[in-house]
């Protein structure tokens, strides 16, 4: 997109929001303590963006379509995290365990499961095994995996006792994988038997003592509660993405046919959420204790430190399996050039179902962070997404330090514009940016190669 | 070459030193040319010569960086789109762009119609109008598919449609990006004798071409670029004797 | 006239061979979209009355004539604007300001100036206020495209949200302004539902009558030519700033009528009239009617009035979830929709 400004007015243009710029550092030089105040809470505030911006870029980025679905999964995820702990926080007074949610979740769960198992192991077994048995095997996989999405949904209390232990033997695997990987890498292949040794020990202790801790303190029922919250949005995610965006995409649809498409099931879906669970606010507590800590004159909860180091690691992770992994660079060939990247022999369809994974899980996350910072209603996805897409625009679209830098950018302009405006006044603030944004630096701040 | 544009009457389309870069690429660097009133001159050169980002220059379909254009005597810096039929030129496309959704027939009247903005919510589809698209639709064959979608057209019928379109605007200068591209010879002598009519009505033809039988047939005037650069104009037989163009650029 | 309408053509083939009807082309089902909705129509007026059927006419007039209006913009022009909801809300609140009488001193939100106008001095100036503001607002737009040009109209429908809410001393903020005067022609009133749905279906023959006109005239082909391909509608030698800037501040201006005639209708409003969720929703109805046909529009603002109120038949469904379970089934129509017929019911324009 290119700027139809001149140079001078673009000039002007930076002159006006740099003189912004000076006013409130004057501000935050004369009243230190305050600025303090204000920059912390955008810090925290932008971690949420920032979450949804990153998500979002990754699946822009490479199917290049927009994507309104990643709104509800925001709201999918908070409310996922309601549903699991609610009986706790609110002695079952809003309890809406209702059986039909949970079949309709654990079905598609299964259909998911079913999809990955399909995908992953049928064309490498076909030769060895029995077709039918090898159908018959995966399908039984499948439902088990559906039913016991189903039972865990309907027993939140027992999370940890349902949940906790495959948790645990799926963060075991993967460490193992890790250190093996690690291990190859390091030294060649020649410690290869080593790592696998030392990858499967490590492996199976951390497996065995985090189950053993998951089991026993009820406490951690929080953390898989976001775990499994993230894991179904991220599902409904793949489900929707192999079921309607692929068929879709084969009939090369527009992308603002796809826009709208996704638009509907955001509508659909918030609909759904305030069927089930209502459409007025609900609390979800904050999980650090409502105490703030006192620095430097500012007071600031435990959550906002805990919420920019969930976007930074958050951030850190994805960064490092874009640039690092053979799955990072199909990514960015898809990316580049669709056509190309499966003709060059990449498996398009898998990957992108995999971005759509991760991307969604991402939202999902802001989604959960946003609740405990505030609260959650049905509609917050939209403004969620619209606020993680103003991050991405503001930092560069498609560029993933661009998500990072414009989240904070982004939350930390909104607080500072609050200081002299009301607080009412920031979504304003937000869009207002936005259309600055796209007027004089379409391509942010950081523009993508 | 003549700086003073106005009185040349023999060029009816020059260019001093125009330069378009993209990034840090020269696409067109400091390119002078002339090109001459009526008949037809083709552009031809390797790929990445600039040959497509000139005929957009010239059409206002991209901004100029540097350099002016003197369009019949007229001496310009900047080029809008908007202004190019009243420079009377007109222009198609490499590949083809339509009004995918709208009639075949709404696609040739969409260029008929009047420019005045408040006159145009009160015009309605005149008889002359419907007269003179007819005329055209049938000039290129394609009077029965009046009602199509222009979207559901084969490439060959696109291709045609598309100069049609360019000929119901009535201009002197027609720039035409690879008009014979991808065309079944039936559809190509369809082509040659729509442009050899235009040629014949006095206009001038600017074309890029790839296929150098086509260029030696229909082009009176050569223009050979390369890396956005002037390498040699003329009439076509003088150029293309030239051994560096045989050698270089022409094959055999 | 009648085959003119999208559909309709197919009306005397299928009268004289029945079963010609039954198979699966563009034109049958344009025809079956047609008489299956006006079915409906006449079914529900039978079933519930005429006075019901009265209001519902009177709601069907107001949402049609934003369908239309928008219908302009998205369908006419290709420019998918999710923010049509700030015109009308605009429009809304214009003609509550200036007709209201009603003083608020007693309430903590301070006095709001009351001006008394009579309704048919107002409605002008709404459209007026919504034009003026869409001419700002598509200065501002004018360059943006596709996605970027759905993700700006979503701010404004936000910004404008935000402003109904917060701008107090004109809005009254989450109060709402009460005592919208009802339209009035020296001493008849308008105030029956009956008056009320003859004033909703003038005021919708006006905006049909303004949008027949613009798209069947050589304006209106430019505005699909643009929709199809900018950049080429320049080189042939149209403004395309200016045509697009002009058919958004028309469709503003007839936004801000329906909304004039929303609260005068309703006599109170308040900001979560013109959420965002809305303007989605309006745009749902113009897609499920058919992009780029006026005919269209009216249809999908009639089935989308149905929907609500045939829902409420339903026995298994609780009152209070009509609303969201309309939202659901428009969230799947829309996608169901976009897979297997993306310019809509009878749309003559696929995005």
């Amino acid at each position: 997109m290119l700027s139809y400004f001149s140079r001078t007015e673009r000039l002007i243009a930076t002159l006006l929001v740099a003189i912004v710029l000076v006013y409130i550092g004057w501000r935050a030089i004369s009243s230190p303590e305050q600025a303090m105040q204000f920059g912390f809470n955008g810090l925290s505030v932008g971690a949420i963006y920032a979450l949804m911006a990153i998500g979002f870029t990754l699946v822009y980025s490479t199917v290049w379509f927009f994507d309104l679905y990643y709104g509800a999964a925001a709201a999918l995820g908070a409310y996922s995290v309601f549903y699991l702990r609610s009986q706790e926080w609110l002695g079952g007074q809003y309890q809406v365990n209702t059986p039909v949610v949970n079949i309709i979740l654990a079905m598609v769960v299964a259909g998911v499961a079913a999809w990955v198992i399909h995908t992953a192991f049928y064309g490498r077994l076909r030769e060895k095994v029995d077709p039918t048995v090898l159908r018959i095997v995966g399908g039984a996989v499948a439902m088990a995996i559906g039913a016991y999405t189903g039972l865990v949904l309907t027993f939140p209390s027992h999370l940890h006792v349902t949940f906790g232990p495959v948790a645990a033997v799926v963060i075991g695997i993967a460490a193992m994988w890790g250190i093996k990987y690690l291990f190859d890498r390091v030294s060649g292949g020649r410690g290869l038997q080593a790592g696998l040794v030392i990858g499967v020990l490590v492996g199976w202790a951390l497996a065995v003592s985090l189950s053993l801790v998951f089991v026993m303190s009820p406490g951690s029922k929080l953390y898989l509660s976001w775990a499994v919250s993230c894991l179904l949005a991220g599902t409904v995610g793949l489900a929707l993405y192999r079921g309607l965006y692929v068929r879709m995409r084969q009939r090369s649809r527009s992308p603002l046919i796809m826009l709208v498409a996704s638009l509907g099931i955001l509508l659909a879906l918030t609909a759904c959420i305030s069927i089930v669970f209502q459409s007025a606010p609900r609390p979800l507590p904050d999980p650090f204790g409502s105490v703030p800590w006192t620095i430097g004159g500012a007071n600031i909860k435990g959550f906002n430190f805990f919420a920019i180091g969930v976007a930074i690691v958050g951030f850190l992770a994805l960064f490092s399996v874009l640039k690092w992994t053979s799955f990072g660079r199909a990514v960015r060939a898809i990316g580049d050039d669709e056509e190309v990247a499966r003709v060059v022999g990449i498996n398009t369809t898998v990957i992108v179902a995999i971005v759509f994974f991760v991307g969604t899980a991402f939202a999902a996350m802001a989604g959960i962070l946003s609740g405990h910072d505030t609260a959650i209603q049905p509609r917050m996805g939209l403004l969620l997404l619209l606020k993680g897409w103003i991050a991405s625009v503001v930092g560069g679209i498609g560029n993933l330090y661009g998500a990072i830098l414009g989240g904070f950018v982004l939350g930390l302009i909104e607080q500072f514009a609050i200081w002299d405006l009301a607080g009412e006044w920031k979504d304003v603030v937000a869009f207002g940016l936005l259309i600055l944004f796209l007027s004089f630096w379409p391509q942010g701040l950081l523009p993508r190669k | 070459m003549s700086n003073n544009g106005s009185q040349n009457n023999y060029y009816i389309l020059e260019t001093l030193d125009i330069s378009k870069h993209f990034g840090g690429v020269s696409a067109v660097d400091g390119l002078s040319i002339s090109i001459p009133r009526r008949g037809v001159t083709s552009i031809v050169g390797p790929n990445g010569s600039g040959k497509s980002t000139l005929i957009n220059l010239l059409s206002g379909t991209l901004p100029l960086d540097d350099g002016i254009v003197v369009i019949d005597g007229q001496r310009l810096r900047t080029i809008h789109a908007y202004e190019t039929p009243d420079h009377s030129i007109t222009r198609t496309f490499q590949e083809v762009r339509l009004f995918d959704q709208i009639s075949v027939l709404d696609n040739i009247l969409v260029v008929l119609t009047t420019r005045k903005f408040w006159s145009a919510v009160f015009e309605r589809t005149s008889r002359q109008h419907r007269a003179r698209a007819q005329e055209i639709l049938e000039q290129v064959g394609m009077w029965e598919k009046k009602d199509s979608l222009a979207m559901d057209l084969s490439y060959g019928q696109r291709k045609l449609l598309e100069i049609g379109r360019a000929m119901a605007l009535n201009v002197n200068i027609y720039l035409l990006d690879e008009p014979f591209a991808g065309l079944f010879p039936q559809m190509l002598e369809r082509v040659k004798v729509l442009l050899k009519d235009l040629r014949d009505q006095g206009r001038t033809i600017i074309f890029v071409s790839h296929n150098m039988e086509i260029v030696r047939e229909m082009a009176d005037h050569l223009i050979v670029l390369d890396g956005g650069k002037l390498l040699l104009a003329g009439e076509v037989e003088d150029v293309l004797n030239q051994p560096e163009v045989i050698s270089a650029y022409l094959g055999t | 006239m009648i085959a003119n309408l999208p559909g309709w053509q197919r009306l005397t083939g299928f009268l004289r061979n029945p079963r010609e009807a039954l198979t699966l082309s563009r034109g049958n089902i344009e025809l079956w979209a047609n008489l299956l909705i006006i079915l409906c129509a006449l079914v529900f007026m039978l079933l519930k009355g005429a006075t019901f059927a009265v209001t519902l006419t009177t709601v069907f007039g107001i949402w049609a004539m934003l369908s239309i209006s928008l219908n302009l913009v998205v369908g006419y022009t290709g420019l998918l604007s999710v923010g049509h909801i700030g015109f009308f809300g605009l429009g809304a609140y214009t003609v509550a300001i200036l007709t209201s009488t009603t003083s608020y001193e007693n309430l903590r939100t301070g006095e709001i100036p009351t001006f008394g106008w009579p309704f048919f001095a107002a409605l002008p100036v709404a459209a007026l206020v919504a034009g003026l503001v869409a001419l700002l607002v598509g200065i501002a737009f004018n360059r943006f495209r596709d996605d970027i040009y759905v993700l700006v109209s979503f701010g404004f429908a936000i910004i404008s949200f935000n402003v109904f809410l917060n701008l107090r001393v004109l809005t009254r903020g989450a109060f709402g302004i009460h005592d919208v005067a009802r339209p009035q022609i020296g001493s008849w009133v308008f105030d029956t539902e009956l008056e009320l749905m003859l004033v909703s279906l003038v005021l919708l023959a006006i905006v049909i009558g303004i949008s027949w006109f613009i798209v069947s005239s050589s304006f209106g082909r430019v505005l699909k030519a643009i929709r199809e391909d900018e950049q080429v509608a320049e080189v042939f030698g149209y403004h395309v700033t200016h045509y697009k800037l002009a058919v958004w501040v028309i469709s503003a201006m007839m936004t801000g009528l329906a909304g004039g005639m929303f609260s005068s209708w309703t006599t109170f409003i308040d900001p979560n009239s013109f959420i965002l969720l809305e303007s989605i929703l309006l745009v749902s109805i113009v897609i499920l009617g058919g992009l780029a046909t006026i005919w269209g529009s009216l249809l999908g603002a009639l089935a989308f009035v149905l929907l609500e109120e045939g829902m409420r038949f339903l026995p298994f469904l609780p009152q209070e979830y009509v609303g969201q379970a309309r939202q659901v089934v428009l969230g799947v129509l829309l996608v169901v929709l976009m897979v297997f017929r993306p310019q809509g019911l009878v749309g003559r324009f696929k995005l």
